[in-house]
């Protein structure tokens, strides 16, 4: 019998549906890896197994029992344990108080009980061989793959029937993966479910019995693990998706060079990134998410620190703060993650916010020129047809496309022509996608130099001219023409990357 | 293959992924403790001062009168920093100790029946309120600067309504508790060391942990198990709590009730939490650190006295001194995510 059975299993968050009628079954004692696409919902799919989100229809049994968890604490009750890619650790806590976190051994006066917690530790460890671990080190000291290790080790601690691991591997050197790798066939042999989700094709195929593939919130395949090929696996990741949104790629590029990039390193998040973009061109920069992408965007920008050399319009340059990356013609503008964090001030007016960081331009012997300011305003708001009712509206009250485009419009006031987009679509409606994509294919023609990231992969596909694929902090590889596709792009991503 | 023909590798463990370092980490500890270190120095430096200008400081009668004139700040900074440490901070406490000594001055009798019972409804009501705090900040989602900054001017108001000025009064045996002795220590002196024991124990108990837990990091607390809104309903209760423990020793020691007296405990709390190394980001904190912070603040004011100076030094003094703190805890912050990296 099945161990797990979840059917109809549907989740919103507002408009957006993260689950739509997923189905999904285990067995006691299997292996079963969980594979999808960047938002396919398998995180979703993770949390509200481990009660940390709750979901919205549909049913799931456990043991043929009905399994609602009202929190984590209820999921773990019934013997299910996450190990979260974002972990649940505790920097100011010890390494063992982590481990056995709410449920530590006690004295008679309800105190913990060290010594005995040390000896349980020791034990743990030692039982599924563990990588050396201080258990008294308090966890901020430690290194993220150390943190890792710790969170595996905090899951077993409940000894679950049901362990969930979340791209457990990907923090981990090799020989530490290999060694989790073993530990997932030995906790299957024990008889338990381990649901294991990766990006790295090859460590599926060495462990999983069986797989089950999401799409778009959605259960697409369920497969053998032995009875599937890895572009069977691909292709059904990737699906069919209508390609009307996109504008017609005319190329543009031309010989000039506008931002030129070799040896950008920083720490263990970039290195060695070499690339040129040229004026008229949109370059495209995918790859699985956090594999350098953010760092590359935020450092180019110089909001955090790199090493290495940056050119612009042929010019060395060096750009230690956003304020420097701003220098007017030759400077470069970033469309930020986090717009309502970083690139809008939602409690002020659409003009407050346009010219926020031009103030210069309408500034004469001192003095702000209204007429002017109102004169770049209006044409901003034209251009891009920014639906406010007034300039003065404030920007909050803006649907989330309209937001977009006040940013798009602040960083072409700052006259900059190198500029950055770092998914820029997010959380835009499809109508205002087009248009942000034809507004990039016009910058472009204008001899805009466009570096553009986009956490959907298609996007990459039908808009740049050309696509970088990063892939631990480097340039994987580069596509060109009709190699672009989103097998390709996958491929260099994932697949190749057991070669690295 | 199936499950069952697969055959099963066991795990090995890993080689070792850099070498064991033994022993134990001195400087680390240190700069872990480097803000405490320094609220100690301070502490020591202005007690050196303090004697070499007035005869008698080092001596039973000093600690005494000292623990005394600081015990009112250590009440309400304790509930203080199991808040900082929760993450959190705490206003409305001004608004409890008031309202504390004008229910105290304008409810007891010589009856020691009725001051039993007040006293006791004056704990349960510090908890309460404090609880109710915890439930707001948990269940609207409010900032706990804003929800108890609401709380401190209702409290305040009511007050107010109770005693419009201050005036009310204790018995005098209820006074006298204030200035009891036990081997020579008076009742503020042992309460300092019931609190070092209560923090002791509290600290190491499973509730204890979850604050601290919570405070470090709220998002895996949550995803540990913890439920957020019981946390909040603790911590604050707790602060609420000591806040009308604070209110009752006061009145010990005024005899009467002030509708306004609480406020000048609100950003000393925090302060001397700050100076005795108690982080504001939560996590972070020990209440030796902050009793020491409350001597350190409460000394300032003795020094300014034997000084001869206007008395309106005493602030600046207590800036500076908090400024130094707050420099000394970044300055070793800093070290130490260097020495990680």
């Amino acid at each position: 019998m099945d161990l797990v059975t979840v059917k109809g299993l549907s989740k919103r968050y507002g408009g957006i549906v993260a689950l739509s009628e997923a189905t999904f079954s285990a067995r006691a004692g299997e292996v079963h890896a969980l594979l999808g696409e960047n938002g396919a919902g398998k995180s979703t799919f993770i949390q509200i197994l481990s009660g940390a989100v709750r979901h919205d229809g549909g049913s799931i049994l456990v043991d043929g029992q009905d399994y609602r968890p009202a929190n984590p604490d209820a999921a773990q009750a019934r013997g299910i344990a996450a190990v979260f890619q974002e972990l649940s650790l505790i920097p100011d806590l010890s390494v063992e108080q982590n481990i056995w976190f709410r449920h530590e051994p006690r004295t008679l006066l309800s105190t913990v009980n060290r010594a005995e917690m040390r000896r349980k530790t020791l034990a743990l460890l030692d039982k599924y061989k563990f990588p050396a671990l201080r258990p008294e080190q308090e966890l901020r000291r430690l290194t993220l793959a150390e943190r890792q290790i710790v969170e595996i080790a905090k899951g077993l601690a409940k000894d679950p029937r049901i362990l969930i691991l979340d791209e457990a591997t990907s923090a981990l050197p090799a020989r530490e993966a290999e060694w989790l790798l073993k530990l997932t066939r030995q906790l299957a042999a024990e008889g338990r479910l381990v649901i294991f989700i990766s990006h790295r094709m090859a460590e599926v195929r060495a462990i999983a019995d069986r797989l089950t593939i999401f799409r778009n919130g959605s259960t697409i395949a369920v497969h053998e693990a032995n009875a599937v090929s890895d572009n069977e696996i691909v292709t059904q990741m990737i699906g069919r998706h209508l390609d009307r949104l996109y504008p017609e790629r005319i190329a543009t590029a031309t010989d000039r060079i506008a931002l030129k990039v070799k040896g950008f390193s920083s720490g263990s998040r970039l290195s060695g990134v070499d690339f040129a973009l040229r004026e008229g061109e949109v370059l495209g920069v995918g790859g699985l998410q956090g594999h350098g992408q953010r760092e590359l965007f935020q450092s180019l920008f110089g909001a955090s620190k790199a090493s290495g050399t940056v050119e612009l319009w042929g010019k060395p340059v060096s750009i230690g703060n956003p304020r420097q990356a701003l220098t007017g013609k030759d400077g470069i503008a970033l469309v930020p993650e986090d717009r309502r964090g970083q690139g809008l001030l939602l409690t002020k007016s659409v003009r407050e916010n346009l010219t926020l960081s031009v103030i210069k331009r309408f500034t004469e012997n001192g003095l702000l020129s209204r007429q002017r300011e109102a004169a770049l305003v209006k044409e901003m708001v034209d251009f891009l047809r920014i639906k406010a009712g007034t300039p003065e509206q404030l920007a909050g009250t803006l649907s989330g496309g309209n937001q977009q485009k006040v940013i798009f419009g602040k960083m072409l006031l700052t006259q900059a022509r190198v500029l950055l987009l770092y998914d820029p679509t997010r959380g835009v409606d499809v109508g205002t996608k087009g248009e942000i994509f034809q507004l990039m294919r016009d910058l472009a023609a204008k001899g805009y130099a466009i570096l553009f990231h986009s956490s959907d992969m298609p996007e990459l596909v039908h808009v740049a001219d050309r696509v970088l694929v990063m892939r631990n902090g480097g340039i994987a590889a580069t596509l060109e023409g009709d190699r672009i596709s989103e097998a390709s792009i996958l491929r260099a991503a994932m697949l190749e990357s057991e070669a690295a | 293959m199936s499950v069952a023909e697969r055959p099963v590798e066991m795990a090995q463990r890993p080689v070792e992924m850099k070498p064991a370092r033994p022993g134990i980490d001195w400087r680390g500890r240190a700069l872990d403790r480097a803000p405490f270190l320094v609220a100690c120095l301070m502490l020591a430096l202005i007690v050196a001062i303090y004697g070499s200008l007035q005869s008698g400081v080092f001596s039973l009668d000093e600690i005494n009168l000292d623990t005394a004139a600081a015990m009112t700040l250590m009440l309400a900074a304790t509930g203080q920093t199991i808040v900082l440490v929760r993450g959190g901070i705490d206003l409305s406490i001004g608004g409890m100790i008031s309202l504390g000594t004008v229910i105290a001055a304008t409810r007891f009798t010589d009856d020691p029946s009725t001051v039993a019972l007040w006293t006791l409804a004056i704990l349960a009501l510090g908890f309460l309120i404090g609880a109710l705090n915890g439930l707001l900040i948990s269940l609207l989602k409010l900032q706990p600067f804003l929800v108890t900054l609401a709380t401190w001017s209702i409290l305040n108001g009511v007050a107010m309504i109770i005693l419009p000025t201050d005036g009310g009064s204790v018995p005098g045996w209820w006074v006298g508790f204030g200035y009891a002795q036990l081997f020579g220590l008076t009742s503020p002196v042992w309460m300092l060391l019931a609190l070092l024991l209560f923090w002791w124990w509290f600290r190491a108990t499973r509730v204890g942990v979850t604050i601290q837990a919570t405070g470090s990091n709220e998002k895996s607390a949550f995803l540990s198990g913890v439920s957020i809104t019981r946390v909040n309903v603790i911590t604050y209760g707790l602060s609420g709590l000591f806040a009308a423990g604070a209110a009752l020793y006061l009145t010990t020691q005024t005899g009467a009730g002030s509708p306004t007296i609480g406020k000048d405990y609100i950003l000393p709390s925090v302060a001397a939490a700050v100076i005795g190394g108690v982080s504001l980001f939560g996590g972070r904190g020990h209440l030796a650190g902050t009793l020491i912070g409350a001597f350190v603040l409460t000394l300032i004011g003795n020094l300014v006295f034997v000084l001869h100076v206007s008395s309106y030094w005493q602030p600046v003094a207590s800036g500076v001194i908090l400024l130094l703190s707050v420099l000394a805890s970044s300055v070793a912050e800093k070290a130490a995510r260097n020495r990680v990296q």
